[in-house]
């Protein structure tokens, strides 16, 4: 596709200079006038009853502005399904729990004040398990729901279920069947900037937050909804993000931290800043979600799947945030993860006093594939059947509508497999097999066209162009780093006919913006960049317009000049039809020429020079060229059954791993590991491998080395010291395979790839290790001490 | 709130004369890599920390009848000495491992013996090598073999107004080959799970003349491993006798190893016995003739 | 809160700041002199985010006394690119090869690797990795950080990597 001037090349991040500059303003570095500093002091139980909260103390010391507790703000619930409040009162369910919160003049005056607060716990009956608090008997982390009706058990009214085909049916036709039980643990997202923002109130009480969230819009509202009930009904709100640190999920939804720092802005009428600490940041941002599988499956003699039926349970700690969604995008894998005709999802989330859970990069599809990933191997196995020639018997194709109703249009599945097989060698390393040596593979399904979580997908973007051919671009997404200015600014460059230098943006700010659903679900990029195309247009008629408008003066203005300098001169006899209609016209890399005669020597003009003509000229012609558009996607929202093609397009993709395991110690080194993923088109290549490598590297952390040791409800290690996130000297030789087979829907034919790159690799590393040594470790992270008690046991 | 005064004393002189004034009020601080971090973590401090980066002629790695080398050493200055890693093998192991580049830069190697955390790196080496530890104090001079400076978790003989002025390492050392291996669960930014040192002499028929056997993590202190040391001598270095010596050191007669949230004591052991026949093979074929 | 007098060289300029003795480099440098791009991570010297130069060698400024920086010289992002703004090679190799995503790491990550490479022009990648193996990175996975540091290494000569101060 070299017919593109900027699509498909790797443009360098020059618009981020300020990042390498130590220019770019994070959260960190914000300082607003008068600023104050929030901490915030968390419950020393996992379950116990407040009697008595003495802040006198705490008060009287110099330098403190406000101290709040549950019992002076209005006792609003807030969180998806309304389980908790920002601060509480009577009872703390989890070691986390924040029972007050202080503003002071600097951050060490104000952890100073938590220390002098006294708060006086009742310890009650708690319960760490998700399976024992299913138990009757178990103790209720929570007595009553949101409308206050009384709960007689622990389990959150969120039933997933998903249901096609018949399972029965499945079994019948099934030649070979297998049962598999696994299980993943909470890891943290480790963002490297800190969670943190600063509210900010007008003299009326409007708000301005600044923040670091992905969802400018839906937070916005989230907010108001929260005002309407603290009496700030109808005060507006601006949401603007400083530069973010890093998301992967944290930054989904309005964390209670949000609402603890507009309280104290609220009360002490100042700026307040509240900014963790990465101790903090491990025990008191809520991670990814954990989850128990039983999973089963059959195929036929040939191999062909017959059924998928799997029931999960999931850990959801003390409150409800996104982790308890995740089963609506397990559903995806469950249903959709190869051709399989009979599917049972069914998930149940329980309450605990563990730490709950939020989203983290892949939302669900990492646990979920991490089940069914395991089942295929296992199934391949017992059907004898080599594990890729069994992946590619059952691949995705083009054309599938799976039982979710997902439409399957562009799909490389077969080419991810395939180039996995021979990257890695596979047939001769499994002809050929070496001790303590094996090669194992997985493959993903992700939503890559948008994602209709909400009842609106949409993405609305304003292009303007002033008179020196700068544009400005007012984007509703936000970017968390992965390169988001760069690739819709060569987006619009290429749409638009100018480079990529001339495209200014603006993200992240709700004053700035139309609306988006929100940067996740891998979808910015296909949505901002398909209203960015569609906007082009809009815009590039109107330049055109102007085109035809005034070409011919400045041409034959040029002539004129000409003469009058060289009086011998002889005016070109030209054929001005050519610009004369919009329609014959185009841009290119700044000059605007005609179609039919693109290299004509007085035709082709640089459009810089049009618009400087064309903009403020005078009274009733001055004008200026912007234009807006909205794009919605043509999706479905998910039925009452869970079905829905709720994105235009998906990703697949196939990991590869060869593994060696050192049978004294347990320890796994990666030889190779390949990542082959279907991206319709690569927008920046080097940019796009960024996404793959930093997903696959925390794919290799979830199924190997990380993990939040809770012991009875407590985070054990809270620190980069004990939580094993992988460092540069843990080298992990990656070979990218980029597919691109193009997508109708897509920008450019671009589809989403953020997510992708973590999925399949710890199921690919679990599989390779059960090729390495016979034995299969079925609960991440895959430690050298499991493996060595699993060599124990087999022998 | 966390408050103290730093003061930055030029010669031991004005060491021990603050620490005349301030008494236990004082605490010595080097690098900074431990002392500041301890302070973030329970924030609190003492009420007067005393520098020692101004005694500069205290870095130093020399080589004169045995080798000395200055307390205020930098890990950095350890790594990248080719002396050290020709001749001291174990100790430029553990020294290169610690932390990171920027911890290697400023922490010195007195400061991380004194700190005495079961988990330090260089302590494991210096036991193997048979270090000396000379220490200075306002009576004057003394020198504790490293085996008996340390009492238990963070503590040392080491008097509160005592400066660790030196390592000194027996020149016998210099016929050994030695070899560190920190275990742990990615390779930087670690603490060790365990740490084993081992250094090796080699008679004339390839038979190992002596051996020293150190193990970190294994107990409330540093130890060395002395009856797998005594069943090496006179043997010749081959799998099954490594094998036995690995068992040994890991066993009841050589160490006492626990449970913790970090690592079972039973995947301890099992490293013992795997890395004691490994780093023996490798300090063997780092013995120079 | 005894406040303490320092004088040392900051990105080549003499400076001098009274600061409160218990500041560490890092709040110094980030409050006094409101040079941002040091970050404070994790406060404990874990995470690299903080990283600065100080006579030449890599320090977590987050663990470093103030009073410890009297007589010395100090380099941080602000201070690398030359004086009439043209980008260090390390800052150009960082934005073409994707070394920065979210940027957070990006000031301690490039003073690692500043260290290194005026001290070693010419480093494997062994070596490279080895410089930042204290500089945690979750969005790129190090791989295009490594390659931007070899690049900046092929690409310049000696005189350009430590022409800046």
């Amino acid at each position: 596709m070299s017919e593109y001037l900027y699509v498909g090349k790797s443009i360098p991040r020059t618009i981020e200079t300020d990042k390498v500059t130590g220019r770019a303003i994070y959260i960190d570095d914000l300082k607003r006038p008068g600023m104050l500093y929030g901490k915030i002091l968390y419950s020393k139980y996992a379950h116990a009853k407040i009697k008595n909260i003495d802040k006198s103390k705490a008060e009287k010391l110099p330098g403190v502005r406000a101290i709040l507790t549950g019992y002076d703000i209005p006792d609003v619930r807030v969180g998806f399904i309304k389980d908790q409040t920002v601060l509480k009162r009577d009872v703390v369910r989890q070691f986390r729990d924040e029972v007050a919160a202080v503003a002071a003049i600097s951050p060490e005056i104000a952890e100073e004040a938590l220390d002098l607060i006294k708060v006086e716990y009742e310890e009650l009956p708690a319960v760490f398990d998700p399976v024992e608090a299913m138990k009757e008997g178990a103790p209720l982390v929570h007595e009553v729901d949101a409308r206050g009706r009384p709960l007689k058990s622990n389990l959150l009214p969120l039933p997933w279920k998903f249901y096609a085909g018949d399972i029965e049916t499945g079994r019948k036709a099934s030649a070979y069947t297998v049962k598999d039980s696994v299980s993943t643990t909470w890891v943290n997202q480790c963002c490297m900037g800190p969670s943190g923002c600063v509210a900010e109130f007008d003299m009326n009480n409007n708000l301005t937050l600044y923040d670091q969230t992905n969802v400018i819009h839906l937070g916005k509202q989230r907010i108001m909804e929260y005002f309407a009930q603290i009496g700030l009904k109808g005060k507006k709100v601006r949401v603007v993000n400083t530069i973010v640190g890093g998301s992967f999920g944290t930054k989904l939804d309005t964390d209670i931290y949000e609402f603890i720092c507009m309280q104290l802005a609220l009360k002490t009428r100042k700026p307040v800043k509240i900014l963790f600490s990465r101790e903090e940041e491990f025990f008191a941002l809520p991670p990814r979600q954990p989850a128990i599988f039983d999973i089963e499956q059959g195929c036929d003699k040939e191999g062909r799947l017959t059924f998928r039926k799997c029931e999960a349970i999931l850990d959801n700690g003390a409150y409800t945030s996104w982790g308890a969604t995740t089963p609506s995008v397990m559903m995806m894998p469950m249903s959709s993860l190869y051709r399989v005709p009979n599917v049972s999802f069914e998930a149940t989330c329980v309450y605990t006093n563990n730490i709950y859970c939020q989203a983290m990069r892949g939302y669900g599809n990492p646990q979920a594939s991490f089940a069914v990933e395991t089942s295929m191997d296992t199934l391949a196995e017992e059907a004898g059947i080599d594990p890729a020639e069994f992946r590619l018997i059952n691949r995705n194709q083009s054309g599938d509508e799976t039982p979710q109703r997902l439409k399957i249009t562009s799909c490389g599945m077969e080419e991810c497999i395939n180039s996995v097989k021979e990257k890695l060698d596979w047939d001769k390393k499994k002809k050929d097999k070496k001790k303590a040596r094996g090669v194992g593979m997985a493959s993903l399904i992700h939503v890559a066209g948008g994602a209709r979580v909400y009842m609106s997908d949409g993405h609305g973007i304003m292009i303007k162009v002033d008179q020196n051919g700068w544009i400005d671009v007012f984007e509703s997404g936000t970017d968390q780093g992965q390169g988001s200015p760069t690739v819709i600014s060569q987006i619009v460059a290429e749409a638009l006919g100018f480079k990529p230098e001339d495209v200014s943006l603006t993200m992240g700010d709700t004053g700035l913006s139309l609306w988006d659903a929100g940067t996740h679900a891998s979808r910015h990029t296909f949505m901002a960049g398909n209203a960015a195309i569609r906007c082009c247009e809009k815009v590039k008629k109107q330049i055109l317009d102007m085109a035809v408008q005034y070409m011919p003066k400045l041409i034959k203005g040029g002539f004129k000049r000409k003469k009058r300098k060289d009086p011998d001169f002889v005016e070109p006899d030209l054929d001005y039809s050519l610009i004369s209609n919009p329609e014959n016209l185009d841009i290119k890399d700044r000059m605007v020429f005609p179609r039919s005669d693109p290299d004509h020597p007085y035709f082709k003009m640089d459009v810089r020079e049009i618009v400087r003509s064309g903009l403020h000229v005078g009274v009733g012609d001055s004008r200026v060229v912007v234009a807006e558009e909205f794009y919605d996607p043509p999706t479905e929202m998910l039925d009452r059954e869970m079905k829905g093609n709720l994105s235009m397009t998906y990703a697949f993709g196939t990991t590869g791993v060869e593994v060696e395991v050192d049978e004294e110690t347990g320890e796994i080194t990666i030889l190779k590991l390949i990542a082959a993923h279907d991206v319709g088109k690569a927008i920046n290549p080097t940019l796009l491998l960024g996404q793959v490598y930093g997903a696959v590297y925390t794919g290799v952390g979830y199924g190997l080395t990380e993990e939040i040791k809770v012991v009875n409800g407590r985070v054990m290690n809270p620190s980069f010291r004990d939580y094993k996130m992988l460092t540069a000297k843990d080298v992990i030789p990656i070979t990218p395979v980029v597919i691109e087979p193009g997508d109708e829907d897509g920008p450019f034919g671009a589809k989403g790839i953020g997510e992708p790159g973590l999925v399949p690799t710890a199921p690919a590393i679990a599989n390779a290790i059960y090729d390495a040594i016979g034995v299969r470790i079925t609960d991440l992270p895959i430690t050298p001490e499991k493996i060595l008690t699993a060599l124990n046991n087999k022998q | 709130m966390i408050d103290y005064d730093y003061r930055k004393p030029q010669s031991l002189k004005e060491v021990f004369s603050l620490f005349k004034e301030y008494g236990p009020k004082a605490t010595m601080i080097a690098g900074g890599t431990d002392v500041m971090v301890k302070i973030r973590n329970t924030k609190k401090a003492p009420e007067v920390l005393i520098s020692l980066r101004g005694l500069k002629d205290l870095r130093y790695i020399r080589k004169n009848n045995g080798y000395h080398i200055g307390a205020l050493t930098t890990h950095r200055m350890l790594e990248q000495s080719d002396l050290v890693k020709t001749e001291l093998s174990a100790l430029h192991d553990g020294a290169s491992e610690v932390g990171s580049v920027q911890i290697r830069n400023v922490a010195t190697v007195g400061g991380n013996i004194c700190n005495a955390a079961p988990s330090a790196d260089t302590s494991g080496p210096l036991l193997a090598l048979d270090a000396t530890v000379v220490l200075e104090g306002p009576e004057g001079r003394r020198s504790v073999p490293i085996a008996d400076f340390f009492t238990g978790t963070y503590r040392t003989v080491r008097k509160a107004d005592e400066v660790l002025v030196e390592f000194r390492i027996p020149p016998e050392m210099e016929g050994f080959g030695s070899a560190y291996w920190k275990h742990s669960r990615r390779k930087a930014m670690e603490l060790p799970l365990l740490g084993i040192s081992v250094a090796l002499k080699l008679s004339e028929n390839k038979e190992i003349s002596d051996a020293r056997i150190s193990l970190t993590v294994a107990a409330p202190t540093p130890i060395r491993a002395y009856k797998a040391e005594e069943f090496l001598k006179g043997k010749p270095l081959d799998d099954d006798v490594l094998r036995e010596a690995g068992k040994i050191a890991s066993s009841r007669d050589c160490c006492s190893l626990r449970d913790s949230l970090r690592c079972a004591a039973w995947y301890r052991e099992k490293i013992i016995q795997v890395f004691v026949p490994r780093m023996a093979r490798l300090a063997a074929e780092r013995i120079r003739n | 809160m005894k406040k303490v007098s320092v004088s040392f060289t900051l990105n080549g300029d003499p400076v001098t700041s009274e600061v409160p003795i218990t500041w560490s480099l890092l709040k110094t440098l980030r409050e006094y002199f409101e040079l941002n791009g040091a970050k404070k991570g994790c406060g404990v010297g874990e995470c690299g985010a903080c990283t600065v130069i100080v006579d030449g060698d890599a320090v977590s400024s987050c663990l470093y006394p103030i009073p410890e920086i009297e007589g010395r010289s100090v380099t941080t992002i602000e201070g690398i690119a030359s004086a009439d703004g043209a980008l260090h090679p390390l800052q150009k190799s960082f934005l073409e090869n994707n070394g920065v995503q979210c940027g957070y790491c990006t000031s301690g990550m490039i003073m690692s690797a500043k260290s290194l490479l005026d001290q070693n022009p010419d480093p494997t990648e062994d070596e490279i990795r080895t410089s930042i193996s204290g500089n945690f990175c979750r969005c790129t996975g190090y791989i295009q950080i490594v390659e931007a540091i070899g690049m900046a290494a092929k690409e310049s000569d000696r005189k350009e990597l430590l022409n800046f101060p």
